[in-house]
């Protein structure tokens, strides 16, 4: 086999990719603790949006398994996303356990959720996998809105940071602002993510579901157990999401029916697409961009005194245009 | 016994609508082959042109109907011409079509969005309010208002009318064929890129309808299409991919499992139930109730 050309930024290596990564987060972090004055050299939006770009980077990953590995097109991750994030707001709520703890349940959650999804997948294939993803996610939405003890509409308020050894996440010392915490965990997942990732579709099983994206029927004619692979995907790919779900209801204190939406469905697929299917940089690069081009958008629609938000508009051009003209997104690799 | 019939009667008006719309994605998706994630917004345009030829210009309900149904159409060859053909040209329509079809659908929706205003919009009243007894269950009336009555006689002709289209002209008999072998109907000597537009036309029309007729009943919003095309698509798969009874049948169902839901079990799930029976069509008979099998080849 040639060698390819690096999977991460810029042709580095994945160590130096690593490496640089982590002094960049670093610095990000912690330089307003060195620099004296009472404004933070980086202002606290700032961190903000690296936060939810963190998290949506993480769902990203997690999304590559299904629409970018396997190939499908999933229109219902939010259902994943959704599922942590109100399993994380009900158990520390009303419950009151333990953050950390309801991770995993809130994974569980998402493994069992996915494996209807894995088993509708035997019956039907392409396009129709799409609406039933959307409808699955669709009809947990209703149920969540009708239950009133997820606080239907309004959604679970009041979701507290969690502590780490008794010290609260967003208070820690040393780290200038309260988003500091989240930003190196949520790093720390991400780079785990990546590395997991990497070695995931390096392997025997990579190779596997390679062949299954590529041609079923064939993959299935050498013997490859492409129904099995295709449930482990799924539940990995539902898994990730159900992560980062936990970790925005934690960060945005809440939990609400607008996390299992199909605008964020459809928000998590494409930006995968748009920063690049089966590229692990892309899939980190396309979070960011669906968090920081609205706010860019924001502040322009702010400056024009634009009735309306920009954004989804371009959203949409921008989708149109790079299905024409790049359609293996920012990152990803012709096939 | 009254009431569940009284609840089925209700239905059928919505359940029309969506048959409407479900048509129109059926024809696209057998011609064309993909899921036109932009019917809804089409539909949403249709109720859009509605509303302003019957509040401004004071139109009344036939030629304002007629009028958005030929506005539906262009902007459903518009879309075509501006989002597929260039993808069809380069031979990546399979792969990038729908994805292709999400953006379209978020920029048309969102720039209605900025050019409506999200408010939600209300039809004036093109007819009398009557209410027409169609029958009588013991001592209990049975009753339609004469708006749906309208609605449902309205979207069975449009039907009707589609059928002849499909089974006596050129045209649509050629569009059966598309749907079935598009690359051999192209060896006969059939202008492929014709029919295509033909069929956007076609289906534009019929979502502009459905779009009017909802305007109609209910309040209209720039984000109306994305729940109502997914209803539509929920019909079509019931009915069977690729069949204009089938669409109707499936439509009707589904406009009636609503009404009862939202009579009998909550409201709340009323837009839930399309989903749930579209999931269980597709598990239990993929083809519908009247579609044809998609084979698989190696």
């Amino acid at each position: 086999m040639t060698k390819k050309k690096s999977e991460w930024f810029f042709g580095l290596s994945g160590k130096a990719t690593f490496l640089i990564s982590l002094v960049l987060v670093l610095v990000f972090c912690l330089l307003d603790q060195f620099v004296p004055g009472k404004t933070p050299v980086i202002p606290n939006f700032v961190k903000y949006i690296a936060v939810n770009g963190l998290i949506y980077a993480v769902a990203s990953l997690g999304i590559n398994f299904y629409s970018g590995y396997l190939g499908e097109t999933s229109l219902g991750h939010a259902a994943f996303y959704g599922l942590g994030a109100y399993f994380t707001g009900y158990l520390t709520t009303a419950m009151g356990v333990n953050f950390w703890l309801t991770i995993p349940l809130g994974m569980l959650a998402a493994a069992a959720a996915s494996v209807p999804v894995a088993l509708a997948g035997r019956r039907v294939k392409g396009s129709f996998m799409v609406v039933i993803t959307y409808a699955f996610c669709e009809i947990l939405r209703y149920i969540v809105i009708n239950t009133d003890e997820l606080g239907g509409t309004a959604g679970i308020p009041g979701i507290q940071a969690p502590t780490i050894l008794g010290v609260k996440i967003t208070k820690i010392p040393f780290l200038p602002s309260n988003k500091d915490g989240y930003i190196l965990i949520l790093y720390a997942i991400v780079v785990f993510l990546s590395y997991f990732t990497w070695r995931f579709v390096h392997s025997r099983e990579g190779y596997a579901v390679q062949a299954i994206r590529q041609d079923e029927i064939a993959a299935q004619a050498m013997g490859i157990d492409v129904r099995g692979y295709r449930l482990k995907y799924i539940l990995i790919s539902a898994v990730i999401c159900s992560v980062a779900g936990s970790f925005y209801a934690v960060f945005a204190n809440l939990a609400d029916p607008t996390m299992l939406s199909a605008t964020l469905s459809i928000s998590i697929f494409t930006m995968l697409v748009v920063g690049g299917r089966r590229s692990i940089p892309g899939a980190i690069l396309g979070g960011f961009i669906v968090v920081i081009l609205p706010e860019l958008l924001r502040g322009v629609q702010g400056i024009l005194g634009l009735p309306f938000d920009p954004w989804y508009i371009l959203y949409g051009l921008m989708l149109i245009l790079i299905m024409r003209f790049r359609p293996e997104g920012i990152m990803g690799e012709k096939e | 016994m009254a009431v569940v019939i009284q609840q089925i009667i209700n239905g059928l008006a919505t359940g029309g609508i969506y048959a409407l719309i479900a048509i129109g994605w059926t024809t696209v998706f057998g011609i064309v082959g993909i899921i036109n994630w932009t019917h809804g917004e089409v539909y949403m345009l249709g109720a859009y042109t509605g509303f302003f030829l019957t509040t401004f210009a004071h139109m009344s309900l036939l030629p304002a109907l007629l009028i958005s149904m030929a506005v539906g159409a262009v902007a459903a060859m518009l879309l075509d011409q501006f989002g597929y053909v260039p993808l069809r040209k380069k031979g990546t329509l399979a792969k990038s079509g729908f994805i292709t079809a999400l953006g379209l659908s978020t920029l048309v929706r969102y720039s209605a969005n900025a050019a409506f205003s999200a408010d939600p919009r209300v039809y004036p009243q093109l007819m009398d309010y009557k209410l027409v007894t169609l029958f009588r269950i013991g001592d209990t009336d049975i009753t339609m208002s004469s708006i749906h009555l309208s609605i449902l006689v309205g979207s069975l002709i449009i039907m009707a009318v589609l059928q002849l289209f499909f089974t006596k002209t050129l045209v649509g008999k050629a569009m059966m064929a598309g749907s079935q072998d598009m690359q051999t109907l192209g060896l006969m000597g059939a202008d492929s890129e014709m029919l295509i537009k033909v069929t956007f036309a076609i289906s534009g029309a019929l979502g502009a309808a459905a779009g009017f007729f909802m305007g109609t009943l209910y309040t209209i919003f720039p984000t109306m299409g994305a729940l109502a095309g997914l209803k539509g698509w929920a019909c079509a798969i019931l009915g069977g991919i690729g069949s204009i009874t089938g669409s109707l049948v499936g439509g009707l169902l589904i406009g009636i499992a609503e009404n009862i839901t939202s009579g009998l079990i909550s409201t709340g799930y009323k837009d839930a139930i399309s989903f749930a029976i579209m999931i269980l069509v597709l598990l239990i008979k993929p083809t519908g109730l009247m579609g044809y099998t998609f084979e698989e080849k190696v």
